[in-house]
């Protein structure tokens, strides 16, 4: 199990660092000057020049290379070309805000679908399933900007039941910065006040961001299931005078698990970067937002940085998501 | 609420449920107070870089350090024509042999810090500026023309500054009052310097100013909070606190101020604003801009623009009126010339009337009855009023089509639009421009004077007499031969020149009923200290 943990490390560090080469090479084929982007419209020539000199852009795309990765192994990510903030301080202001946001979004999206999706198997094509699939149905169709939109008017604005855009109320102080996850952040300071209010504000966003992966859940729980209840060993199970929530929970959700597991993997993987929308809509101040302006700005360090960072999160899900195959098929081995 | 009221609830409060949290909200104590005396403004402030007076160059860096810190003149409110004293209770301008002098005497003003202003505070704040060739400093650098050597501080209260016969005294203090003048305390300054970076690394999140607020924290991309700076010599009445907040959408916008959540918006789009005029819990305040919206057409030899009858025809052809009342819902002014309404030196004068059939002609005179086929760069983003470019472009290109003229759009991000722009290679662009400091010659200089090698050498216009004029304008201290020398410069380029001016637009803020004194002025500038709250 060891080797085999370790065999993938290092096949990750491969995988990043074609990240890394793909990224420098797609980030500078575009046909536009950094400079001229981050100086605005009205600077001059010489300033242009003494920015591209100063942030080594007219130096050969190789040595540029060379340069970055460089730095990279020493930790370092080089300086955005936007803001001249280090891009390692950036990722670690945005970052976790979020993972915050894709965690809570993932814990709704398993809370919803997994159920859903097992009621629908077991009732299947009676009312119960009817619900499921129409659930799998609109929540798979509907855009997320539409949903955040109508989420944000009607539960905050309309009803008043939930706080409105961003991670805390304008007049609570943030607690003291220890992992950047407010939640966890606010425990560690022993304030639960700011622990709810957080909470509050999450419980918007993360549904409207979970919604297409609840849905997505719900279908393939529900396939899956069914396929599995099919089986013959199902059939022998209850032969043998098991009650049928023990054949159910032991044996036919456990062997359904593995499908929807693989499908939870890619789908943490995209709320991770796929959070833009959601993030802008409700003021969220995470990677999304950040990765879109840097885009959009030319900030090629920057781009870099969430491109590897989204890398290395997709790759560690992945990895986990493996291993826990093994815990849910003993027939799989490491080896 | 305090950490201390807060950690006496302790854990146990979580078990009590999901479902009473969820509907009885969190009341927070002490909250009530908290939103009587704070101002929370909630808007796009993704373009806030640093909070540095010396080296912030956008809308929401200078919006933020016009209240941290304060220049030596001002433009008070609305008024960008006459100059007001700030930091220096007096100044006077005399000529000398290579120019001229301006001293300024300072009045007795503290830091947040406690450390009183002086000469030497501003001396520092501007060689600063200077050596660390922030994207500003050419403001001194080449507007100015002055270096290290031009500052002298014959004693505390006095700063002298020496400026060649190249640059006009007047654009000198009027530049003085953007952001780039303000003034740092230098011993704080200095005490945070790292690797000779003149304290910018430190000044990027924290103040150290004397204007009416102080910087409290600066969460990137969530809020910026300013608490009242107890030292100012600027008070407000009872805003304590001001909160930034960071909302990039106006659906959030709207959301959070028809909740009560924020109290000014910022960024409502023209629908948006229109809705929010028939709220009686809101006030909706149309404010001014120098901002032009315009067409850039590459004059170039071989262009389909080289001849001057051309452009006159885009001119007639472009329908400012219908583009102002459809897609800005009146969220604009109409003007034909390249010096915005609101400065010294703007042309009223309407030269182009909308007239389709006129356009035809000057086509088919130029040759080109037939009409053409041109490329025309958009941007993705929105442009100015808050209209998304793509509409503005969709309305422009249907102007167009109808005295021939077919324009193909190419949308892509402003940052690829304006590489193409720089280099020369846009035919047809729609693009905005707003001048650096409240003067005609930050608009003069640069969209007349070809060897300026800004937008009249985008554009591939070369106009010898149009250079002339706007160099001459530009040092001319005589203010009625000034006006006259724009008044030519208008005129001629609303004939030859490269641009067809769209509109200039308002900007749209939206505020509660409840809050008096919110002034937001062509420049930008919101003085917080000015604002109050019921």
């Amino acid at each position: 199990m060891l080797t085999y943990i370790l065999r993938r490390l290092a096949l990750m560090v491969l995988v990043l660092w074609g990240v890394t080469l793909g990224a420098f090479l797609i980030s500078h084929a575009l046909p536009s000057d950094p400079a001229a982007a981050a100086m605005g419209n009205n600077a001059r020539e010489e300033q242009l020049a003494d920015f591209r000199e100063r942030n080594g852009l007219n130096k050969p795309l190789a040595t540029q290379y060379v340069i970055y990765m460089g730095q990279l192994l020493r930790g370092d990510m080089g300086t955005s070309l936007r803001t001249q903030n280090g891009i390692v301080n950036d990722l670690r202001a945005f970052f976790p805000a979020t993972l915050e946001l894709t965690l809570v979004a993932v814990v709704f999206a398993l809370l919803i679908g997994l159920p859903l999706g097992v009621i629908g198997a077991l009732y299947q094509g009676r009312p119960p399933d009817l619900l499921a699939r129409t659930f799998a149905l609109l929540g798979g169709a509907t855009p997320v900007y539409w949903l955040a939109i109508l989420a944000l008017t009607l539960f905050h604005e309309r009803l008043g039941w939930l706080p409105g855009p961003g991670r805390l109320d304008v007049y609570s102080l943030a607690p003291p910065t220890h992992t950047g996850l407010v939640l966890i952040d606010s425990l560690l300071a022993r304030d639960p006040a700011v622990f709810w209010d957080a909470l509050r504000h999450l419980i918007l966003p993360a549904l409207v961001l979970g919604a297409y992966s609840a849905a997505l859940l719900t279908r393939m729980t529900r396939s899956a299931l069914l396929e599995v209840l099919s089986q013959d060993y199902i059939r022998t199970a209850r032969s043998k005078g098991l009650s049928s929530a023990r054949v159910i929970g032991k044996h036919a959700v456990r062997n359904a698990a593995l499908p929807v597991l693989t499908v939870l993997g890619s789908l943490f993987g995209s709320l991770l970067t796929g959070a833009v929308l959601t993030e802008t809509i409700f003021s969220w101040p995470g990677i999304g937002g950040y990765a879109t302006t840097s885009a959009i700005s030319l900030d090629f360090p920057a781009v870099m940085g969430v491109t590897l960072i989204a890398g290395l999160a997709y790759s560690v899900v992945n990895l986990l998501v493996d291993l826990a195959y093994g815990f849910f098929d003993p027939r799989i081995s490491f080896s | 609420m305090s950490k201390k009221a807060a950690s006496a609830h302790k854990l146990p409060v979580f078990s009590r449920g999901l479902a009473l949290a969820l509907s009885l909200g969190l009341s927070l104590a002490g909250a009530q107070d908290a939103r009587q005396s704070t101002l929370v403004i909630g808007g796009d402030f993704s373009d806030l870089i640093t909070l540095d007076p010396g080296v912030s160059y956008e809308f929401s860096g200078s919006l933020v350090a016009g209240n941290l810190y304060d220049t030596l003149v001002i433009y008070e409110g609305n008024d960008l024509k006459t100059l007001k004293p700030r930091l220096a209770s007096s100044w006077k301008v005399t000529p000398t042999a290579t120019g001229s002098r301006i001293i300024f005497k300072l009045r007795d003003a503290k830091f947040s810090t406690g450390r009183p202003v002086t000469a030497a505070d501003v001396i520092y704040s501007l060689t600063r500026v200077i050596a660390l060739k922030t994207p500003s400093s050419f403001l001194l650098t080449d507007v100015a023309n002055i270096t290290a050597k031009s500052l002298s501080a014959p004693d505390a209260k006095t700063v002298v500054m020496d400026i060649p016969k190249t640059a006009n005294p007047n654009i000198v203090l009027a530049l003085l009052t953007f952001n780039v003048g303000g003034v740092v305390d230098s011993t704080e300054a200095k005490a945070h310097e790292t690797n000779g970076d003149y304290g910018t690394a430190w000044l990027k999140d924290h103040s150290a100013g004397s204007g009416p607020f102080m910087l409290n924290r600066w969460d990137r991309s969530a809020q910026v909070a300013l608490d009242v700076n107890p030292n100012a010599f600027r008070k407000s009445p009872n805003i304590k606190r001001v909160i930034l907040r960071y909302m990039l959408e106006s659906a959030a916008q709207q959301s959070s101020l028809n909740s009560g959540e924020i109290d000014v918006a910022w960024d409502y789009t023209p629908d948006a604003f229109k809705a929010a005029q028939s709220n009686p819990k809101l006030k909706t305040l149309k404010t001014d801009t120098f901002q032009l919206q315009y067409l850039g057409m590459n004059s170039a030899k071989g262009s389909p623009f080289e001849d001057p009858r051309v452009r006159e025809a885009v001119r007639y052809a472009i329908d400012q009126d219908g583009i102002i009342a459809s897609l800005l819902q009146g969220l604009g002014r109409k003007t034909q010339t390249i010096i915005p309404i609101g400065l010294a030196g703007s042309d009223p004068k309407i030269y182009y009337p909308y007239n389709p059939a006129k356009a035809k002609q000057l086509l088919a005179a130029a040759g080109k009855a037939g009409g053409f086929s041109v490329d025309f760069l958009v941007s993705t983003g929105s442009c100015a009023g808050g209209v998304p470019c793509q509409d503005l472009a969709a309305k422009v290109q249907s102007d167009l089509a109808k005295v021939g003229i077919k324009a193909n759009i190419r949308q892509m991000v402003n940052s690829e639009l304006l590489t193409a722009y720089r280099a020369q290679k846009a035919q047809l662009i729609q693009v905005a421009w707003s001048p650096d400091y409240p003067d005609a010659d930050g608009n003069g200089t640069p969209l007349s004077d070809y060897a300026a090698k800004s937008l009249a050498w985008r554009n591939s216009w070369e106009n010898a007499a149009a250079s002339k004029l706007a160099q001459a304008a530009a040092i001319e201290s005589n203010s009625t031969k000034r006006l006259a020398q724009y008044g030519q410069l208008t005129a001629l380029l609303a004939k030859e020149g490269p641009y067809a001016i769209l509109f200039q637009p308002y900007k749209p803020v939206v505020v509660q009923a409840g809050i008096s004194g919110f002034n937001r002025n062509a420049n930008g500038d919101v003085q917080f200290e000015k604002i109050s709250k019921k």
